[in-house]
């Protein structure tokens, strides 16, 4: 009884909902498809047996143990479709229909099925809950509900009134039937009187001849009307079967009508009309045959008004029970259960009055619950783990009876999965494998979007990148500066950065030599200067300082040490200067200078060397 | 009285005595010192206006006394080249081949007629034992 209450209303509401959203493409984490996926299969099973038929459609059918609602060859999951959502929302936030005025049209429903209540009925309480009708429609919730069954009642009313006129009619036709065949009767059967001698055979044969024509031609026009007055009650009496069945198709239409709007009192009080209307017994319901295998496919039997009437009553009931257990469970703190025997309850009974009496403090504790569960549900449909495992926590304190281990399990799936592609990425960017870090990152972003580690761990390979870009622009740089000085004292930057470049590594390995050069250089100027050989000191500075004249350490050194071995420097200096301008004697007496301020000089010994050279090419 | 005369002359003479005695001496020893000079009409090197600038001296001819410190280089067609010590400074002089008859060694002290040639060069033209 409760799947065919579920059919029914699934019915009604499919008209506001739409195709559920397709599956997530496979790989995706198995929970939030799992609605999906069911909604899928579901849609495709049902769509094998599309055919054109009630309301111009499948019919609708809902299947409980998936919450799949099949309609029109397409599939919606009840606790996942917007609509639904959007209107179930709409109920939550609603003020309970307690006013004077709900109360007034309950009472007057409830009157009205009270008149027409088979144990009560008559002709004067029919009449009294006719006149209720109109009323009842004033009411904005009625929706003119009523009017329509109260429109219904007064055509069968004008129907069965023109049948009785035609039962009259029927009645003088049959009068005059009778009255005719007696005629014809008494007609057939003639006269004897006045006829000829039996003697004269002759004439006697001729005067039957003539006395049978005579009455040919008297039963002429009495057999032509017999006949009249027999069609004349053959198409009254069918006049009156047709007008009575279309009539009654009328109003069972109206009533499945109201059954699919889950409107049950008003089904309630269309049968009890009907009932009264139409006494002779017929309550085969005359409707299309897919609406009434809807009906004989669950009961197992022809539908008829009374199977309306008792699905009506079951239904109220079941919402009634419903509700009861939303209350139960919501005292209980079992906030996924109470909130989900009101979505069923409401999807069967929106329009009844249990339904539209929940306090709205009671419904918005299921709101509250509702708007977590389809925020859980978004959160994990656009793979937003960290918000969803926050939700869980929260559904966890707030509803006792929350079961966490579908999206649980789902968020610790891409975790898992996220983290080792994230190791991967790591590993990768530490082997320099650019290609596997592309695709590591791809696979734990489409797992995880939204994943902190993923950011973490971008944000420090990008960040990486772009140290590494810094550091090789600097380096270029500086290398154009001829700063190798620089480049040698944040040398460790620049191996890393150039660690996948060979061209821009062998640039650097020329400039850390040369400086290896400079530096043991000034190490060794350093040493001597130690000793108190100012000039020793200074040759060897000076040695680096030719090859590598832009090095500023270098030239530090050598500006102090040529203050402290002035003469030597001055004298080495003016030789070359005369040197230059062929001054050969001159320069070679500097020369000779230095070399007595420095014996050891290397410079003033290489300079005397080339002055003799020049001044006595043949020398031995 | 006379007699006390006579005894206040003989501090006089005896002066007189002395400063003629020191003025022989002198002259002697000027005497001595120019006359072992045979290149003493000769001018004396400015070495310091040679080291600043050999080109202002070039073509003239100038003595130059001094100790010879090294011996630079050897030509058979130019002669010898040697660093000669004149005070404070070291001078190369050319000895050319006409002096090779010359033993010429370190530590010898030497008087060198030279003439600074277009290079700064100064070649020997004349010499003489110190």
């Amino acid at each position: 009884m409760k799947k065919v209450c579920f059919i029914l209303a699934a019915a009604a509401a499919a008209h506001a909902q739409v195709p559920d959203s397709q599956p997530p493409a496979s790989g995706a984490p198995a929970p939030a498809a799992s609605q999906s996926g069911g909604s899928q299969s579901a849609s495709s099973s049902g769509s094998k047996g599309s055919q054109q038929g009630f309301l111009g459609q499948d019919v609708p059918f809902f299947d409980p143990g998936s919450d799949i609602v099949q309609w029109n060859g397409k599939s919606w999951n009840i606790n996942n479709n917007r609509i639904f959502e959007a209107r179930f929302e709409k109920f939550l936030n609603a003020p309970e229909a307690t006013t004077e005025s709900d109360r007034d049209y309950n009472r007057l429903l409830s009157q009205i099925m009270d008149k027409l209540a088979p144990n009560t009925i008559s002709a004067k309480s029919t009449d009294e809950a006719f006149q209720l009708l109109p009323q009842a429609s004033e009411f904005d919730i009625d929706a003119r509900l009523c009017d329509a069954i109260a429109n219904q009642v007064y055509a069968s009313w004008l129907a069965k009134r023109s049948n009785d006129r035609l039962t009259a009619a029927n009645q003088s036709l049959e009068k005059e039937r009778q009255r005719l065949e007696w005629n014809s009767k008494m007609t057939a059967s003639g006269s004897s009187l006045g006829g000829p001698s039996s003697s004269d055979g002759a004439a006697v044969e001729e005067w039957k001849k003539q006395q049978q024509l005579k009455r040919d031609m008297e039963m002429q026009p009495l057999a032509t009307r017999l006949a009249e007055v027999n069609a004349l009650l053959k198409a009254n009496q069918l006049k009156r079967e047709v007008a009575e069945l279309q009539v009654k198709i009328e109003f069972q239409a109206l009533i499945v009508q109201h059954f699919l709007q889950r409107r049950f009192q008003h089904v309630v009080i269309g049968t009890r009309f009907y009932r009264s209307i139409f006494s002779d017994g017929d309550s085969l319901l005359r409707v299309g045959e897919d609406s009434k295998s809807l009906f004989s496919k669950t009961t197992g039997m022809p539908p008829t008004v009374g199977t309306l009437d008792s699905l009506a009553n079951e239904a109220m009931r079941d919402v009634r029970e419903g509700v009861q257990a939303f209350k139960f469970l919501l005292e209980k703190d079992e906030l996924e259960s109470a909130t989900k025997r009101l979505a069923e309850t409401f999807i069967l009974g929106e329009y009844m009055p249990e339904v539209r009496t929940i306090t709205r403090d009671d419904k918005r504790r299921a709101l509250a619950f509702v708007q977590k569960s389809n925020q859980l549900i978004s959160a994990i449909e656009v793979k937003d783990y960290a918000l969803a495992e926050k939700l869980v926590k929260d559904l966890d304190v707030s509803a006792k009876d929350f079961d966490n281990s579908k999206p649980m399990a789902a968020i610790e799936t891409a975790r898992t999965v996220a983290a080792m592609h994230i190791a991967k990425a790591k590993n990768a960017a530490v082997s320099g494998d650019k290609t596997t870090l592309e695709n590591e990152l791809k696979s734990a972003t489409e797992i995880w979007p939204r994943n902190p580690a993923l950011a973490e761990v971008g944000g420090m390979i990008f960040s990486q990148a772009d140290v590494q870009q810094r550091a090789l622009v600097d380096f270029d740089q500086l290398l154009s500066q001829k700063n190798h000085r620089q480049i040698f004292d944040d040398k460790m930057r620049f191996i890393a950065a150039t660690a996948m470049y060979p061209q821009k590594q062998e640039q650097l390995r020329k400039v850390l030599d040369d400086m290896a050069v400079i530096e043991a250089a000034i190490i060794r100027a350093q040493e001597v200067e130690k000793r108190g050989d100012y000039a020793g000191a200074w040759e060897s500075a000076e040695s680096a300082f030719l090859q590598f004249p832009d090095d500023n350490k270098l030239n530090q050194v050598r500006a102090n040490l040529t203050t402290k071995a002035a003469d030597f420097v001055r004298a080495l200096k003016r030789a070359e200067e005369q040197e230059k301008k062929d001054q050969l004697g001159s320069s070679l007496a500097w020369y000779l200078k230095a070399q007595k301020n420095y014996p050891a000089s290397d410079f003033a010994r290489d300079g005397i060397e080339r002055i003799n050279a020049q001044l006595l090419p043949d020398a031995k | 009285m006379a007699r006390r005369k006579k005894s206040s002359h003989q501090p006089l003479w005896i002066i007189a005595a002395i400063v003629l005695l020191a003025a022989a001496f002198l002259g002697s020893a000027l005497f001595q010192s120019t006359g072992n000079d045979p290149f003493r009409t000769v001018a004396v090197l400015d070495i310091p206006a040679y080291l600043d600038n050999a080109n202002s001296l070039r073509g003239n001819i100038y003595k130059v006394e001094g100790e010879v410190s090294n011996s630079l280089a050897w030509s058979p067609s130019s002669g010898r080249l040697i660093a000669v010590d004149v005070k404070d400074d070291t001078i190369p002089v050319l000895v050319t081949n006409e002096f090779n008859a010359i033993n010429i060694q370190k530590g010898q002290k030497f008087i060198f007629v030279i003439e600074v040639d277009e290079n700064g060069v100064l070649k020997t033209k004349d010499l003489s034992k110190a």
